[in-house]
C-alpha cells in the first residue's frame, strides 16, 4: 500500500501547522518522519491516521482517496508513546479487539493472537494484565495489537521515547523485522536521528511543518541539503563563507583571510554559501598533514568522552569550530595548544546559505 | 462552528444535556429571581429591608457562618496537622472516623444533641442532679456547637490533603538555611498549605449557610436565613411566592460571593509543588503522645455521639416525648419496618432512582465535556456546577415555583422529589467522572477506534470500564449524600410521599424522640451498608475520591 499526499494543509484555530504539503511514500517502505518537537511530524502522521482532519489537500492509499474516511475505517494500525494498552483488559483481550471489532471470533481469533505474542516474545504473558508488565513488554503487546489486524498502514508515534537506553536498542530491531516480514508500509515519527537512521529506508526531516529534505539515511546523513539538516541529523558546524568558482566539482570558499576547497553542494551558483563541517570529518595534528587542506588553530577547551575526545577551536576572528578526534591518543591536546587543522575537501560541502 | 461538529452524535447529545439543565437548573434558578420581582403590593427586596425579622435572618445567618467556620478551622488543621505528621496509639481510629460523620445525616446529627443536651437531654438531666444548670441549648449555644462538630471534617480533609501534597524537602531546605524546625514549618509549610485551608474554610461557610436540618431544629425562634425562606415557603405556599424568592434570593447572592472569593484565593495562592517527598510521621510515645491524642481522641468521641445515642434512642421505650432510658424496646424498630414502613420504601425508590439518573448524565456529560468539546460544552461545564450554590432550600424553592402548574406540572408528584435529589447531587458526580476521564489518556480512545472500533462503541467498549470502579464509588456517595438529603425534599414532598428525613424531622418536630431514632437508625444503616460492602467485596475506597 503506498501512501500518497498532495497540498495537504492542516490548521488549528487561525495557525497553519501543516501548509501544501506533498508527499508520496512508496508501498512496503519504512518511512521516518524525523524532526525536532512542534514541527509537525505528528500532526502529519494523525492526520494520515485521520484523527486529525485536513483542511485542505488529499491523502490517498495506494490510489484511494481516505481524507474523508474517519480513523475507524482506514484499516490502519497504530503504536502510540504511551503504548495505550487498555488497562482493563488482558494482554490477549487487547491483541484480540481489533480483530473482534472485525467481526472475527472464535478459534482464528485465539491462534492469531497466539502467533503475534508468539512473534513479539510474549506466548506466555496472555492472561497478565498490563500494570503487571514492564515498559518494554508493553510496548511489545502494543505493536502485536497494531499488527495482527494485518493492517494496510502501519503508523508509529515515537513509539520508542518512554523505554530505557538498550530497550530502546532491542525493540528496534523487532519492529524492523516485523516490518521486513509483513511488508507493511510503515510511517514512524521519532526526534531521535538514530533511530531514523538504523531503522528507516526512507526518511523526511521536518521542519515548520514542511518537509525540508526526502532521502536514504545515507543521503540525508552525507548529504544534507540544509543546514537545518545537516545539523539536525548528526553534529555539524555551519560556517557563512564567500564563494569563488573552482574546478568541479569544487569550490573555493573563503573564511576570513583563510581560503580552503570544498564540495559544491549548490543548486545554483551564488557568490556566498554554508560551510558544512562535520566534526568527525576534522583532523587535527600538531604540524600541517599532507594530502589535507590545513588551517592553523588554537584549542579552546575539550571534553573527554571517552571513545572520542571532542575539541573546541578557535580560528581566529571570532571564528570557532568543533572537532572530535577517535583512536589512540585522541586525548592529546590541551587547551591553548597551537594545531593544525586538516579538512578533506570531498568530506566539507557547501551548501546554499 | 464546522459543519463536522454539527454531523456528529456528540454535538446532539451536549444539546440535548444543555437543554436538560437549562429546564431544571437555570429556569428554576430564573423563576426566583423573577419571583422576588413579582407578586402585589412592595417587592420582596423592599419588605426585606423594611422588615425587622428579615433583617435579623440575614445578620444572625452571617454572624453564625463565620462563627462555625472559625471554630471548624481551629478544629480541624490541628487534627489534621497531628495525623498527618505524627504517629501516636489510635491514630488510625482517630484519622478514619471524622470521615464517618460525613455520611451522618444532619437532622440525626441535631436530633442527638437535642437529646443529649436538649432541655430533656440525658446530660442536661443528669447534670441537672448534681445541680448544674447548663444554658438551653436552643439558639446560639446549640447551633455552633452541633454545626462545629460536623463540619471541621471539611476543613480535616481539606487540610490532610494539602499537607500530604506538602514536599517536606522544602522544609529541609528552610532549616539548612538556619531556620529552626518549628519556625521553618510555619514560615514554609504554612503560606503553601493556607489555600487549601481558606477554600475548605470557605466551604463550611456556604454549607452553614445553606444548613436547613439543624438550624430548624434548634433556632427555635431565632431568625436564620433558611428557616425564614423554608417558613415563608410554607405560609405562602405556591401561589404567592415573592417573600421566599426573595430570600433564596439573598442565599444565593452570599453563597455566590464566597465561591468567587473563593475562586480568587484559589488563583492567587496556587503554588506549584513540583516534586513531593511526603513527610514520614514522627512517633509520639508516653505523655506527648497521649497529649496529642487525648483531644483529637475527645473531638472525634464528640462528632461520632450522634451514632451512639440513635442507636441507643432506638431501643429505648418511651411514653409520648419522654424517653424512659434504660428500659428496652423493639416497638420503635417494628414501626420502621411493619407499621409505617413508607418512608423507608420511599428512600430506597427515590434515592435509588435519583442516583442511577445522576450517575448516568454525570458519566456521559464529563465525557462529552473533557474529551469531546464543542461549542456547547463550556456552557454544560457551567451550568452542571451551579447547584454547588444552590442551598437544599433555594432548590426546592425554585423547583416549585417552576413547575407549579404550567406546561410541565411537576409539583406533588414523585418526579419533583427524584429531581430535586438529581439536582442537588449531580455536580459532585460530575466533578468525579471529569477527574477520572482526565485520568484516561486521549490515546486509549485513539487506540480503539484505530483498530476499526467506532467512536461511540469506543466509549462502551473501553472508556466506560476503565471508568468503572470510579463510577461505583461515585454512585454510592452520590446514594449516601442523597437519601439523606432533607431540605429540597422537605420543600416539594407531597403527603403521602415521606421519606425517613422528612419523617424523622416530622417526628422531632412533635418530640417523638424515640421513634425518629428507629427511623434514624435504619436511615444510618441504609447509608453505611452500601459503604462497608463496596469496601469489603471490592476494595472500594469511597472516600478517597471526596
Amino acid at each position: 500500500m503506498s501512501i500518497d499526499i498532495s497540498n495537504l494543509t492542516v490548521t488549528y484555530g487561525a495557525e497553519n501547522v501543516i501548509s501544501g504539503l506533498s508527499l508520496a511514500i512508496p508501498e512496503g517502505s519504512f518511512f521516518t518522519l524525523l524532526g525536532p518537537s512542534g514541527c509537525g511530524k505528528t500532526t502529519l502522521l494523525r492526520t494520515i491516521a485521520g484523527f486529525v482532519k485536513a483542511s485542505g489537500g488529499s491523502i490517498s492509499f495506494s490510489g484511494r482517496d481516505v481524507t474523508k474516511l474517519p480513523p475507524h475505517r482506514r484499516d490502519i494500525g497504530m503504536v502510540f508513546q504511551d503504548y495505550a494498552l487498555f488497562p482493563d483488559k488482558t494482554v490477549f483481550q487487547n491483541v484480540a479487539y481489533g480483530l473482534h471489532a472485525r467481526g472475527e471470533r472464535g478459534e482464528s481469533v485465539a491462534r492469531k493472537v497466539g502467533e503475534a505474542l508468539e512473534r513479539v516474545g510474549l506466548g506466555h504473558l496472555g492472561s497478565r494484565h498490563p500494570a503487571a508488565l514492564s515498559g518494554g513488554q508493553r510496548q511489545r503487546v502494543a505493536l502485536a495489537r497494531a499488527m495482527v489486524i494485518k493492517p494496510q498502514v502501519l503508523l508509529m508515534d515515537e513509539p520508542l521515547s518512554n523505554l530505557d537506553a538498550k530497550l530502546r536498542i532491542q525493540i528496534r530491531e523487532t519492529i524492523t523485522e516485523l516490518q521486513r516480514e509483513a511488508n507493511i508500509t510503515t510511517v514512524f515519527v521519532t526526534h531521535d536521528q538514530e533511530e531514523a537512521l538504523s531503522m528507516s529506508n526512507l526518511i523526511g526531516v521536518m521542519n515548520r511543518g514542511a518537509v525540508e529534505q526526502l532521502g536514504t539515511p545515507q543521503e540525508i546523513y552525507a548529504r544534507p541539503r540544509t543546514g537545518y539538516v545537516a545539523d539536525f541529523v548528526g553534529a555539524a558546524n555551519r560556517l557563512p563563507v564567500r564563494l569563488r568558482p573552482a574546478e568541479a566539482p569544487l569550490v573555493e570558499a573563503s573564511l576570513g583571510d583563510v581560503a580552503i576547497f570544498a564540495t559544491d553542494a549548490m543548486a545554483a551558483p551564488a557568490p556566498e554559501g554554508l560551510l558544512i563541517l562535520r566534526p568527525e570529518d576534522l583532523k587535527i595534528s600538531a604540524a600541517p598533514q599532507e594530502a589535507l587542506q590545513s588551517m592553523p588553530a588554537t584549542v579552546r577547551g575539550r571534553q573527554y568522552l571517552g571513545s572520542k575526545t571532542s575539541y573546541r577551536l578557535d580560528l581566529g576572528e571570532a571564528l570557532q569550530v568543533v572537532a572530535e578526534l577517535h583512536g589512540p591518543g585522541h586525548d592529546g591536546f590541551a587547551p591553548g595548544d597551537r594545531v593544525s587543522l586538516g579538512i578533506d575537501s570531498a568530506l566539507a560541502r557547501v551548501i546554499a546559505a | 462552528m464546522s459543519a463536522d461538529s454539527i454531523r456528529s452524535p456528540w454535538f446532539w447529545l451536549t444539546a440535548l444535556a444543555l437543554a436538560l439543565l437549562a429546564l431544571f437548573v437555570l429556569y428554576p434558578l430564573l423563576s426566583i429571581v423573577g419571583g422576588s420581582f413579582s407578586g402585589e403590593g412592595p417587592s420582596g427586596w423592599a419588605q426585606l429591608v423594611s422588615t425587622a425579622k428579615y433583617r435579623e435572618a440575614v445578620l444572625n445567618t452571617l454572624i453564625l457562618a463565620s462563627s462555625v467556620t472559625v471554630i471548624c478551622t481551629l478544629i480541624g488543621v490541628p487534627l489534621a496537622y497531628v495525623t498527618a505528621r505524627y504517629s501516636f496509639r489510635g491514630k488510625a481510629l482517630i484519622a478514619l472516623l471524622p470521615l464517618i460523620t460525613l455520611v451522618i445525616p444532619e437532622v440525626i446529627a441535631a436530633q442527638t444533641w437535642l437529646m443529649m443536651l436538649g432541655n430533656n437531654g440525658l446530660i442536661t438531666k443528669f447534670l441537672r442532679e448534681f445541680g448544674i444548670r447548663l444554658p438551653s441549648f436552643y439558639g446560639w449555644f446549640g447551633l455552633i456547637t452541633s454545626m462545629s462538630f460536623i463540619y471541621y471534617t471539611y476543613v480535616y480533609i481539606g487540610t490532610v490533603a494539602a499537607i500530604g501534597k506538602f514536599d517536606v524537602q522544602l522544609e529541609e531546605a528552610a532549616q539548612s538555611l538556619g531556620t529552626p524546625p518549628g519556625r521553618a514549618r510555619l514560615k514554609v509549610m504554612l503560606p503553601v498549605i493556607l489555600p487549601a485551608i481558606l477554600a475548605s474554610a470557605l466551604l463550611v461557610f456556604t454549607m452553614t449557610v445553606g444548613n436547613f436540618a439543624i438550624s430548624i431544629i434548634l433556632s427555635h425562634g431565632m431568625p436564620l436565613l433558611s428557616v425564614a425562606t423554608y417558613q415563608a415557603a410554607v405560609s405562602e405556599g405556591t401561589t404567592s411566592i415573592t417573600m421566599q424568592s426573595t430570600l433564596a434570593s439573598v442565599s444565593v447572592l452570599i453563597v455566590m460571593s464566597v465561591l468567587f472569593l473563593n475562586r480568587w484565593i484559589v488563583s492567587r495562592g496556587r503554588y506549584e509543588i513540583v516534586q513531593g517527598r511526603g513527610a514520614r510521621p514522627v512517633p509520639l510515645e508516653g505523655l506527648r503522645g497521649l497529649m496529642v491524642a487525648a483531644p483529637a481522641g475527645l473531638v472525634v468521641a464528640i462528632s461520632l455521639l450522634p451514632l451512639v445515642t440513635i442507636a441507643l434512642g432506638a431501643f429505648t421505650k418511651a411514653r409520648g416525648p419522654v424517653m424512659q432510658w434504660g428500659t428496652w424496646t423493639f416497638e420503635n424498630l417494628e414501626r420502621v419496618f411493619v407499621t409505617a414502613p413508607g418512608p423507608l420504601l420511599n428512600s430506597l425508590l427515590y434515592a435509588g432512582i435519583a442516583t442511577f439518573i445522576s450517575i448516568a448524565f454525570s458519566a456521559v456529560v464529563s465525557y462529552l465535556v473533557v474529551k469531546k468539546p464543542n461549542v456547547l460544552t463550556t456552557w454544560v461545564d457551567y451550568i452542571s456546577a451551579i447547584p454547588l450554590a444552590l442551598s437544599g432550600t433555594v432548590l426546592g424553592v425554585g423547583l416549585l415555583a417552576a413547575f407549579n402548574g404550567g406546561w410541565l406540572p411537576l409539583t406533588g408528584t414523585s418526579a419533583i422529589i427524584v429531581m430535586a435529589y438529581v439536582v442537588r447531587r449531580m455536580p459532585f458526580g460530575m466533578r468525579n467522572a471529569q477527574a477520572t476521564l482526565h485520568n484516561i489518556p486521549n490515546s486509549i480512545e485513539e487506540a480503539s477506534i484505530s483498530l476499526g472500533s467506532p467512536p461511540v462503541r469506543t466509549f462502551f467498549r473501553v472508556v466506560l470500564p476503565i471508568m468503572l470502579p470510579a463510577v461505583a464509588s461515585a454512585t454510592i456517595l452520590t446514594w449516601t449524600t442523597t437519601v439523606a438529603e432533607l431540605s429540597a425534599s422537605i420543600l416539594v414532598y407531597s403527603g403521602g410521599r415521606e421519606t425517613l428525613p422528612i419523617q424523622i424531622f416530622r417526628l422531632i418536630d412533635s418530640g417523638l424522640m424515640a421513634y425518629a431514632s428507629a427511623y434514624g437508625l435504619v436511615l444510618v444503616a441504609v447509608i453505611l451498608i452500601p459503604v462497608i460492602l463496596a469496601n469489603r467485596l471490592f476494595g472500594i475506597d469511597v472516600f478517597s475520591s471526596k
